[in-house]
């Protein structure tokens, strides 16, 4: 069957064998059971599709623009735009769509198209599809019937889709995963044929999903030389263009750089532009940059401290950070870390998988735990419930043949602290009271793309440093947290927990909008999808504006990258006056902004880039000695004890409550969409902290 | 073995086929090959064009490939460079100059946008920029408070809602009344000092909803510590009470940077409600 929206560009891509419908991960592990179970744990495999932060992003950003983010099919009537300005259909999504011609094809399946590119093609056959196309979008769009995707992703014992009783409720009883809960998995990677240049914004296989996948009987492997396949269930590819491009880093390109489809002029501070022929109203900017970060950067060439490429597979499919460390310098920083691209030795498949018996040699395999910065947001009993019984607690004990951990949550962890380090040798030495002294904090990253990277614009990555006296008496403080309570979702009180706050720069709770009065009313996302800040002010460690744009040396150092909406003249920024009234923008305004559907713009530049340390200045004011004796303290006690920490947050807080609220029951659905809660991130927000520290003294001086 | 392994290979492969490969033919010219790892957008993706705003951020210097810069915006980056990597703010301060001179209402090359942007992107002259003008105030403050105020002001009228600038403007003039040796004059800056940090109040007032959302009573704890301070030279013991009492309810779910401030206020506090006199020698007289 030939691809049935994508055309082979350049290198042939096509495959010449039979079809073969798109597999289960359960058929693939009979044979590769452990490349099946390390997969298993892997969040991009199946937890994805039914995690409670995934869907309430993609539930959020249908909510704002009134449902285009969900798929349309070739069975559709619904219509666009071209390029010419004349009316097209609107039957192909950005998987799907061959040459993009308006946002709207980009949009339509956006995420569900990354998280699961063959799964939305297939689905062209309305007796293959599980997400339904959504009947009204825009003005028409139905909130009250909209339901999360995972939703769709379950099947009874004959493999029928079954529903919840319920919008957003628990598994129907005997039901379990079907074919799109699977996510990314063994039959995305290795059907893959070539990087589809066309249908990438920038012509080079670049982003949102932008490869070629077969469905065929060919599977592509890393080998040269692979060998038959027992019955022919499947054919080990031995085109060395294919083989050579599941090896390269670049074969991660397609859906680890990700651009947003943001209608004319596009990104307010870049101008972004489709450059393909008929893409010159498809303008965009850039949410995820890790692709473009590593294919600029010094792992990308043989000018990094291990000589050589360092691929995405070196450390998300190698042994690494358990195969022992190296040193190595960067500037005049003295780094030991973790050392990349170190393989095991094993068997690619079980013995009698080949063909005629053939033993299979032992040869370097690659690791497919797929590592990665996140941890599930969903329970072990719930994971068990949409993904199967034998789906792995992320936190489970022991370790795997190799000695790698089976815990993802454990692995994870042993990632980030290889990610980044820090110094403060370049700090003041000296101190006096009442006047100013200098902390240096150089931080750099080790990391083949920049830190944090992907979703970054969410991924809190921050200094935490402290200054005390010998007595232990704080003198500064920053990227600390305090316990508070949360009323916006029910904490009334401070619970004592940590993992729940966020950092003090800023203080913000996003609207979660509201429903509308009556299903006659048209749908108007700006009206009732939230997504501006109700709350938005500087808080006491406000050191990314006061850094960014002022030039202080204060407060916090936070290495998370800023979507930012450019407020026109005559737009609501969302919040009110003193006296109650909207604030309006008369002039443009910037402001973060946590939706990633609402930002007209974003700053990719806060996050350290790689191997290219960077010094941050805190200047830090002691008290003076006529304070000091009125809180009745006779002196500082030297030395002062300056520490500084690396700490991570998969997801702020405050972001993870918009999500709470948007999809719960007072939000423009009007029931609870069953994702997401206070106890929810009580119980599954596990941040990081001390992932590399550094500590130095200084004296002082009276 | 490597025999059979081939002869296996074939076999499988022969058996396999279920249809003559048909490649796809290819019209047009020949697109370029594709390269693994090398074929990538030829324009610098780290360098951002206008649409129709600057960035006003910073883009790490060594990222933009720039030998010497020839744009407002341009001159801006190196003198963040200058200024944040090398600690050099001599030629970050002309570097911030020549920007502005080059993004200036005076000589009509920028604007101040009051309507919303053309789907275009198109605005010419582009748009005034603030980051510039911010960092310049912010390195000349204390040598040149007047151009500091003047440039702080003009990012008030880029953005009035900027948050930031008004305590930007506020501590200037504290600082310029700290360093006057006129009473009068002193007070009188301090009270231009107290107008401003009052001004960056009002742009993120404590509401209603807000405390039903978060429990703040107060925010904003460094303008508020400043007014007191403020207060305190100014002796006004009352209003200096009413900004302490603020900032401590803005501290309470949020702490500060400098924690034993929190204790001050306290002990400041309880010396104000027990009236007594001469607590602190800095006061104006």
């Amino acid at each position: 069957m030939p691809l049935a929206a994508q055309t082979p560009v350049g290198a042939p891509t096509e495959s010449p064998f039979k079809d073969q419908d798109y597999q289960r991960p359960q058929v693939c592990q009979q044979c590769h059971p452990r490349q099946f179970a390390e997969l298993r744990s892997s969040v991009k495999s199946g937890y994805r599709n039914v995690s409670p932060l995934f869907n309430g992003l993609e539930a959020a950003g249908n909510l704002l623009n009134g449902g285009l983010l969900r798929p349309v099919y070739a069975d559709s009537a619904k219509t666009t735009t071209a390029a010419d300005g004349s009316t097209i259909p609107l039957n192909t999504n950005m998987f799907t769509t061959r040459d993009y011609q308006n946002v709207s094809q980009v949009r339509a399946g956006f995420c569900l198209s990354c998280h699961n590119g063959p799964f939305v093609r297939r689905a062209n056959d309305p007796q293959l599809r599980e997400v339904p196309e959504l009947a009204g979008t825009g003005a028409n769009f139905v909130p009250e019937l909209f339901r999360p995707l995972r939703d769709y992703h379950l099947v009874d014992g004959n493999g029928n889709q079954v529903l919840p009783a319920t919008i957003g409720g628990d598994p129907p009883p005997g039901s379990g995963p079907s074919l799109g809960a699977t996510g990314i998995t063994c039959d995305l990677c290795h059907n893959i044929g070539g990087a589809d240049l066309s249908r990438s914004f920038q012509g080079d296989g670049f982003a949102n999903i932008s490869i070629l996948v077969n469905h065929t009987i060919e599977k592509v492997g890393p080998f040269a030389q692979p060998l038959a396949v027992k019955g022919n269930f499947h054919v080990s590819s031995n085109d060395p263009t294919k083989i050579n491009f599941l090896r390269s880093g670049a074969f991660c390109n397609a859906c680890h750089d990700v651009r947003v489809p943001l209608a004319a002029p596009g990104d307010f501070q870049h101008a972004e532009i489709d450059v393909n022929p008929g893409g010159q109203n498809v303008t965009y900017y850039r949410l995820e940059n890790l692709s473009s970060e590593w294919q600029v950067g010094a792992y990308n060439s043989t000018n990094n401290p291990f000589g050589k490429v360092i691929r995405c597979q070196d450390c998300h499919m190698s042994m690494f950070p358990f195969a022992g460390n190296s040193n190595y310098k960067v500037g005049d920083l003295n780094i030991t870390s973790a050392t990349p691209a170190v393989f095991a030795d094993n068997f690619a498949a079980i013995q009698g998988a080949a063909d005629g018996n053939f033993p299979i040699p032992k040869r370097k395999v690659v690791d497919h735990h797929f590592t990665g910065v996140d941890v599930p947001l969903l329970y072990p009993n719930e994971l068990q419930a949409r993904l199967g019984s034998d789906y792995p607690d992320p936190y489970q004990a022991g370790v795997d043949e190799y000695g790698i951990p089976l815990s993802l949550a454990t692995r994870r962890r042993a990632l980030l602290e290889n990610a980044a380090r820090v110094s403060l040798d370049k700090s003041d030495k000296t101190a006096t009271l009442g006047q100013t002294f200098t902390v240096r904090a150089e931080c750099v990253a080790l990391t083949g793309h920049r830190f944090p990277a992907g979703f970054s614009q969410e991924r809190t990555t921050y200094l935490q440093l402290s200054v005390t006296d010998d007595n232990g008496v704080v003198i500064y403080q920053s990227g600390y947290v305090v316990d508070k309570p949360h009323p916006e979702t029910g904490e009334m009180q401070p619970d004592g927990n940590l993992d729940d706050e966020d950092i003090e720069h800023v203080h913000a709770v996003v609207d979660p909008g509201h429903p509308r009065p009556n299903t006659s009313t048209p749908y108007a996302g700006g009206t009732f999808g939230g997504a501006a800040n109700q709350v938005f002010e500087a808080g006491p460690d406000d050191g990314p504006d006061s850094r960014v744009y002022f030039g202080n040396n204060e407060g916090l150092v936070l290495f998370r990258n800023e979507l930012t909406r450019i407020f026109q003249p005559g737009q609501s920024l969302g919040h009110n006056d003193a006296n109650g009234n909207p604030i309006i923008a008369t002039k443009p305004h910037y402001e973060e902004t946590f939706n990633a559907a609402l930002a007209s713009t974003v700053d990719n530049f806060r996050s350290l880039q790689p191997l290219v340390p960077r010094t941050f200045k805190y200047d830090i004011t002691l008290p003076t000695a006529e304070e000091l004796q009125e809180m009745g303290v006779t002196s500082l006690k030297a030395p002062l004890h300056i520490h500084a920490q690396i700490n991570y947050e998969h997801f702020p807080p405050l972001f993870v409550r918009y999500l709470v609220r948007t999809t719960g029951p007072n939000g423009p659905t009007g029931h609870d969409l069953g994702l997401l809660s206070e106890q929810r991130i009580d119980d599954l927000l596990k941040n990081l902290t001390n992932l590399a520290s550094a500590d130095v003294t200084a004296t002082v001086q009276e | 073995m490597r025999t059979k392994l081939i002869f296996v290979t074939l076999f499988a492969l022969v058996g396999a086929f279920s249809q003559t490969p048909q490649p796809a033919p290819i019209e047009g010219p020949a697109a370029p090959a594709y390269v693994p790892g090398v074929t990538y957008q030829s324009a610098n993706p780290n360098y951002p064009t206008r649409n129709p705003f600057y960035f006003e951020g910073r883009i790490d210097w060594n990222l933009l490939k720039i030998d010497q810069p020839s744009n407002t915006w341009e001159y801006m980056e190196r003198g963040i460079h200058e200024q944040d990597d090398l600690e050099d703010y001599a030629s970050a301060i002309k570097d911030y100059q020549q920007s502005i001179a080059m993004n200036n209402l005076t000589n009509n090359t920028c604007q101040i946008v009051t309507s919303p942007i053309p789907s275009s992107g198109q605005l010419n002259p582009p748009p005034c920029i603030f980051t510039v003008r911010l960092r310049l105030a912010g390195l000349i403050k204390q040598t040149d408070p007047a151009t500091a105020l003047d440039l702080y002001n003009q990012v008030l009228n880029i953005d009035p809602l900027r948050l930031g600038v008004n305590a930007a403007i506020g501590e200037v003039y504290a600082s310029m009344a700290e360093a006057a040796s006129d009473p009068a004059k002193a007070a009188s800056l301090y009270n231009q000092a107290v107008t401003a940090y009052q001004a960056e109040l009002a742009l993120s007032p404590v509401t209603p909803l807000q405390t039903q959302l978060t429990g703040d009573t107060a925010n904003n704890a460094h303008v508020h510590w400043a007014l007191a301070e403020i207060f305190d030279k100014l002796n006004r013991p009352s209003d200096e009470m009413s900004e302490l009492n603020l900032y401590l309810q803005a501290t309470k779910w949020h702490s500060d940077t400098y924690p034993w401030r929190i204790t001050l206020a306290q002990k400041r506090i309880a010396k104000l409600q027990s009236g007594a006199a001469d607590r602190r020698p800095t006061r104006l007289h």
